[in-house]
């Protein structure tokens, strides 16, 4: 009887495992179901590994296979590798599954696209990429792929992302770090409990990370950086080296130095430059004014000309090249720069920094190369001059948006040194409007604003006037402003150029059809031209804190002369907000036939706490709705005369 | 209105100008200080730099190969005016690679000039450092390289010969492009034994259009070859042709255009017959003979003439017991549309079988458009191919056979007398309609009778319509039910829009327009998933009680135009609308409880012109405590000339004012 027992269960198990094994490992069935949620893909498995070899080979090997789960899954299942100077391709392998986990299709090598991989802003890289797409439609399947990278330096330690998107639910995902024991690097981890498993055998060191069942994330309105809400892990070697040059990563000090010998000996002027440069500046005392007159002397005889190849993406073109061909990248020009000022007796210094509109993801307690753009930076006894030495027209000492308000690495003699950049705030980015109209019988206003923008609010304007022709600032302005049918009648723009630079604009609209007169009423909005845009959508339910970043300031005061022979009927009321996320006050007032209208709204930045949302909400909602609030008047029972 | 602008002439070769001695300096280095002398050229005084010459010419020689070779002179010569011309210094050149036969470039010379100190000083380009080729892929390879030392005022020249043997393929010349041209030339000698079609396009007419003709030998060697009988000596007549135009202003970029290319100044050619002494061959006789030839052609028609047999093991069990002809077709379709990634949207040859195309479920247009009609025709449906030129790829010429005007293959299929239009390249397109892309003139069915038909934009008419219905509820307050269904386009373009992400992201955007105060509640949205049928959007809202004296409400309800869609004050081109549209919007309101109706927008009706190209009806009545409330705007016509612009601009400044006044009621005393 017993043995029967055990019979019919060993039965009854087999049975079950041969119908699993009818289905593939990736079979969809195997998902797990609270991984489905939301998600456009879940990765089923990935095993990275970063081989280091020596000091100058290193390999990467990757295998992972994606569910794609629908369409909007189907640009995941395209596999590619960038190549360069730096690091090969060695293989690629692929496999197509479907929905029960069954092999449809394996990659054959001829299959693979190998496509330049220039980026738009460069004349000439070296960079390239293999890809490959198996386009397959019939959802859900699965992509598998098997990558092996050389690396011919131990510059480049990629970070470990294991769900790189939202929409990205996780099944498992691994990183391992082997090295020989001489080798050693610190690692950084966000949103990982506990610590990695570590072996050591035969001289042979491994570190393993893994992560498992991670559900997809929904992104939510100004929502922290991605790296705070997912996990991952980032690295850095102790001591590298990369194109023949040794560095260490230990600390910024170490990481500065190792850019001061990737510049050395590369700051040398042809004898004519010299001469100009002394020729400029010998009879000028002032330092503020001789970096003046040198960065002018840059920007009329340089232009931007972005080309890397290799360790040649790092070092910069020496300053006798940048003399001769009047050209280089942000590296080039600030290295040459950095020449001129020398001549000149100015010590300045190089700065590697993270450029791109608004604040971004940095770890200032992990020294690693998180750059992608060179400035420069002259330290004076009471304060610094930056400049952007790419820019054929910003003022000397002015980061605009693109590298303000952020840390860098200031590389000096001795080595580098973490800085932040100057930070422009509501006092700063400012927004000056005054705008006087009159309104005829017909509705059609004349508007004349005189407006002046400062620090960041400035930005657009200056590129404006700046790369266009007068003509395009007109085709421009034509189409930008939000008046139903208008006409630019005069325009004018007057920059003030300084560290913190200044745009004056006058304006003369014709729009006809501004206010709607019906039979008996006029109506009309008063806040003519600056209206916020911001709404956002309530939301149930809050995850993560607000991240704000830009502060600003507009004022606007408002004249308009009205038609004669109407009364008022609706005013709106006066309106005064102070909140964390800033303030707002309006008021409109009538007096005579004239309409006087007030607006002023600060914006701040900061971090809030996911609660918060609805109020902010709220806070947009109430300024938005504000801002295209009507004045209603009736025409006068009695029309004086 | 009534006549449409035709973009293509053909050029008539007999043509002799008068003015056809005058002649340009091409001669490389020619730069005295005079050359600076103009700091702002009168043809535009605002541009950031001015092309001096652009000069071009070709010219047909034998080579070793046997056959002949396209040899190309590039000269040019551009004024730097300012900062902003900078980008003028960047240089490319585009060389085509197929298999190993390349172009190849040679005699490359690049120097810039600047004025210093009142002396011309010249840089060179560092041919050896600052020139780069760059792979793009396995057809195209760029060589670029920008002019050293540029600065404000410089003159920069270069020149250059490329070596073609591919014949066939002629670069067309642009005379207009990112800078105003002074004097922009092309060259083309042509010997009789090649015959060429030339196109010409743009508005701007040639100041020389010349044609000389002369004798010269040719020598083609087959170096490959073993005997002397490789070699081959003639001679025969040449005709130098020669265009000129000058003073070319930039093309100006400007909303409705169906495409800038449409209305760019530039040459093309068609290589169309080889004659003698060559084995005489016609390749752009006439549209029957262009559609048999592509109808025999192996990447194309015999794809669908072979048995195809495979096809059954995707069509048997697709189909099964499925009877009814039309359904049959309509699951065909769908099969092909829902299972096949398009990698290309362009292009009318095929680089892969239709059969491959099944296997690696991707392919370019024609390939998957080509997979459907096979299967059609394999299940015995009438179909074919039809060749068209998209809207970005701008006009095709209905009379001439040229294929490099045709980007596109769609299906036309008949099944009981009735037509349909099939694209299976674009996900949930229903079945029976086109892409918008699509309508833009001519196309050509590939069958026996080459039968030609017109798609035009003026053929679609969006049609949306939109009812609203707003009561008193028992609140205190109005609420009410909005149903809406947008056009067949803007369907699908919603379609696509919540496939990505979701229909909470609209029910949310709806809420965000309507603002937090307003309830939306029971939102439907109707025929999702049926791709035939326009979507149906229904939901129904509720405004916070309101204690006000007067309520000013405006019965567009948030639809209609809040901006004029034509904002600018002056227009240089025809103005290309995608498609002709009805929109029209019918709302019931009841007057709010406790209120009177003070004041009522008055009702309007404009007319676009006489010919009723389109017109804007506003009608607003009032019976007992309900107002009735209409509002259409329907435009017949997609085609405008620019002197119809400010008409136009008027009639949508019309629609803006009405459709932004208020209802007002004040409360009853």
């Amino acid at each position: 009887m017993k043995l029967k027992v055990v019979i019919g269960l060993a039965f009854f198990l087999f049975s079950i495992s041969s119908a699993l094994s009818a289905d593939g490992e990736y079979a969809v069935a195997k998902i797990k179901p609270g991984l489905l949620p939301d998600a456009h893909v879940v990765k089923r498995m990935a095993e990275t590994r970063y081989e280091v070899i020596s000091f100058s080979k290193t390999r990467l090997y990757n295998k992972y296979a994606i569910t794609i789960m629908n369409e909007n899954g189907d640009r995941f299942a395209r596999m590619y590798e960038f190549y360069d100077g730096l690091r090969s391709v060695k293989s690629i392998e692929g496999k197509l599954y479907d929905a029960n986990g069954k092999m449809i299709k394996a990659l054959k090598s001829k299959d693979i696209e190998d496509r330049s991989n220039v980026s738009e802003i460069s004349l000439m890289e070296d960079s390239r990429i293999k890809t490959h797409n198996f386009y397959y439609k019939v959802y859900p399947y699965t992509v598998e792929y098997e990558t092996v990278v050389e690396f011919n330096n131990t510059y480049m330690f990629y970070p470990w992302l294991p769900q790189p998107e939202e929409n990205y639910a996780v099944e498992k995902s691994s990183m391992t770090v082997s090295c020989p024991s001489w080798f050693t690097f610190q690692y950084k981890m966000f949103n990982y409990n506990g610590a990695p498993i570590e072996t050591e055998v035969k001289g042979e060191k491994k570190y393993t990370w893994q992560v498992s069942d991670m559900p997809s994330i929904t992104k939510e309105f100004a929502n922290p950086d991605w790296q705070f809400l997912t996990t991952c892990v980032y690295f850095k070697p102790d001591k590298f080296e990369i194109g023949g040059y040794k560095g260490s990563m230990s600390s910024w000090n170490e990481l500065g130095l190792f850019q001061l010998q990737l510049n050395k000996g590369r700051d040398k002027l042809p004898d004519a430059v010299k001469q100009q440069v002394h020729h400029l500046t010998d009879g000028v005392s002032d330092a503020k004014e001789k970096i003046r007159v040198l960065y002018e002397y840059l920007q009329k005889n340089t232009r931007y000309i972005s080309i890397q190849l290799g360790i040649g993406g790092y070092q910069p073109f020496d300053a006798a090249y940048v003399a001769k061909n009047a050209y280089g990248d942000c590296k080039a020009l600030s290295n040459y720069m950095y020449a001129l000022l020398k001549e000149a007796n100015i010590n300045s210094c190089y700065v590697e920094i993270k450029a791109g509109d608004g604040e971004q993801f940095f770890m200032p307690d992990f020294s690693t190369d998180q750059f992608n753009h060179i400035i420069l930076c002259v330290p004076l006894a009471t304060d610094s001059i930056w400049l952007e030495c790419t820019s054929q027209t910003l003022p000397a000492g002015y980061l605009a948006g693109f590298t303000s308000n952020r840390y860098a690495l200031l590389v000096n003699e001795t080595g580098g040194n973490l800085v932040r950049t100057p930070k422009y705030g509501v006092k700063e980015n400012t927004q000056i409007r005054n705008i006087k109209a009159i309104l005829d019988k017909e509705g059609t206003m004349q508007i004349t604003a005189s407006t002046t923008f400062s620090g960041l609010q400035q930005d657009d304007y200056h590129s404006l006037i700046n790369n266009l022709s007068k003509d395009k600032v007109k085709e421009s302005l034509q189409e930008q402003f939000d008046f139903q049918t208008y006409d630019i009648l005069q325009f004018d723009y007057r920059e003030v150029k300084s560290t913190l630079p200044v745009i004056r604009e006058r304006l003369e609209i014709s729009v006809s059809n501004y206010a709607t007169i019906t039979g008996k009423r006029l109506f009309i909005t008063p806040n003519i031209m600056t209206r916020a845009n911001q709404k956002i959508a309530i939301e149930k339910e809050r995850k993560y804190d607000i991240v704000l970043g830009l502060e600003y300031a507009d004022t606007d005061s408002i004249e308009i002369e009205l038609p004669g022979g109407y009364a008022p009927e609706a005013i709106p009321q006066d309106m005064t907000i102070s909140s964390k996320f800033g303030s707002y006050r309006s008021s409109v007032k009538l007096l005579g036939n004239k309409l006087l209208c007030y607006r002023h709204y600060e914006q701040y930045s900061g971090r809030f706490p996911a609660r918060d949302y609805a109020e902010l909400a709220k806070f947009y909602e109430t300024i938005y709705n504000a801002d295209r609030s009507r004045v209603v008047l009736v025409k006068s029972e009695t029309t004086p005369k | 209105m009534k006549c449409k602008l035709f973009f293509f002439v053909i050029i008539q070769l007999f043509f002799v100008a008068a003015r056809a001695q005058e002649k340009v300096n091409t001669k490389f280095g020619d730069v005295n200080e005079k050359s600076f002398a103009t700091k702002i050229y009168s043809i535009d005084s605002s541009a950031n730099a001015v092309v001096i010459t652009d000069f071009g010419s070709t010219k047909i020689e034998g080579n070793s190969k046997g056959w002949f070779s396209l040899i190309f002179k590039h000269y040019k010569r551009v004024h730097i005016l300012n900062k902003n011309g900078y980008d003028a210094a960047n240089v490319s050149i585009p060389l085509y690679v197929s298999g190993l036969d390349e172009v190849k470039l040679s005699n490359l010379k690049a120097v810039t000039y600047n004025l210093e100190n009142g002396k011309v000083v010249e840089t060179k380009l560092d041919q050896k450092l600052n020139v780069f080729k760059e792979q793009i892929d396995k057809n195209w390879a760029i060589v670029k390289f920008t002019f050293p030392n540029v600065k404000e005022g410089a003159i920069v020249e270069f020149e250059y010969t490329t070596i073609s043997d591919f014949i066939n393929h002629v670069e067309p010349w642009e005379f207009q492009g990112d800078y105003p041209v002074l004097w922009s030339e092309y060259n083309f000698s042509l010997p009789d034994f090649l015959g060429y079609v030339f196109f010409t396009q743009g508005y701007k007419k040639y100041h020389i259009k010349d044609r000389k003709t002369k004798t010269e030998s040719f020598r083609l060697i087959n170096s490959n070859g073993t005997s002397a009988s490789d070699f081959l000596s003639f001679s025969v007549g040449v005709a130098d042709n020669r265009w000129v135009i000058k003073d070319i202003p930039v093309l100006k970029e400007e909303n409705f255009i169906t495409t800038l290319n449409n209305h760019t100044n530039k040459l093309e050619f068609q290589l169309s017959e080889l004659r003698d002494p060559l084995t005489p061959r016609v390749f752009m006789a006439s549209w029957p003979k262009a559609v048999e030839d592509l109808m025999n052609a192996e990447f194309f028609g015999q794809q669908l003439t072979k048995d195809n047999g495979w096809l059954k093991e995707v069509l048997n069990p697709l189909l099964k017991s499925e009877t009814n002809k039309l359904e049959r077709l309509k699951k065909i379709y769908a099969f092909v549309r829902d299972n096949f990634t398009c990698v290309s949207h362009s292009g009318i040859y095929l680089n892969q079988s239709i059969k491959n195309v099944l296997k690696t479920k991707k392919g370019t247009v024609s390939e998957i458009n080509l997979l459907l009609c096979a299967m059609l025709r394999y299940e015995e449906f009438q179909a074919d191919p039809v060749l068209l030129s998209t809207r970005s790829h701008g006009v095709a010429y209905a009379d001439y056979p040229i294929m490099s005007k045709y980007n596109y293959v769609i299906v036309k299929t008949t099944i009981d007398g009735t037509s349909y239009f099939l694209d299976a390249t674009e996900p949930r397109l229903g079945f029976g309609y086109l892409p918008l892309r699509c309508y833009n003139g001519h196309a050509r069915a590939i069958n026996a009778s080459a039968d030609s038909m017109e798609l035009e934009s003026k053929m679609i008419n969006e049609q949306k319509f939109t009812s609203l219905f707003v009561i008193n509820d028992n609140k205190g307050s109005i609420g009410g039910r909005m149903q809406q269904t947008p056009g067949y386009y803007a369907s699908l373009d919603l379609r696509n829009r919540i496939k990505e992400n979701g229909v909470e992201k609209l029910q949310k955007d709806i809420q965000k327009a309507f603002g937090s105060a307003v309830v939306i509640s029971n939102f439907i949205i109707d025929s999702l998933d049926n791709y035939e049928s326009k979507l149906g959007i229904t939901y129904d809202f509720d405004f916070p009680p309101n204690s006000e004296d007067i309520i000013y409400l405006n019965p567009m309800f948030g639809e209609g135009y809040r901006d004029n869609p034509f904002k600018s004050a002056q227009r240089l081109n025809p103005v290309e609308m995608p498609y002709a549209f009805d929109e029209v919007i019918s709302v019931q309101i009841e007057v709010p409880q406790g209120y009177e109706v003070d004041e009522l927008p008055q009702s309007l009706v404009v007319k676009l012109n006489e010919e009723g190209d389109g017109v804007f009806e506003y009608r607003i009545s009032q019976s007992g405590t309900n107002i009735s409330f209409r509002s259409r705007i329907k435009i017949s016509h997609t085609f405008f000339l620019p002197e119809e612009y400010d008409m136009l601009r008027e009639f949508f400044g019309h629609v803006v004012k009405k459709q932004s006044e208020h209802i007002v009621f004040k409360k009853k005393k």
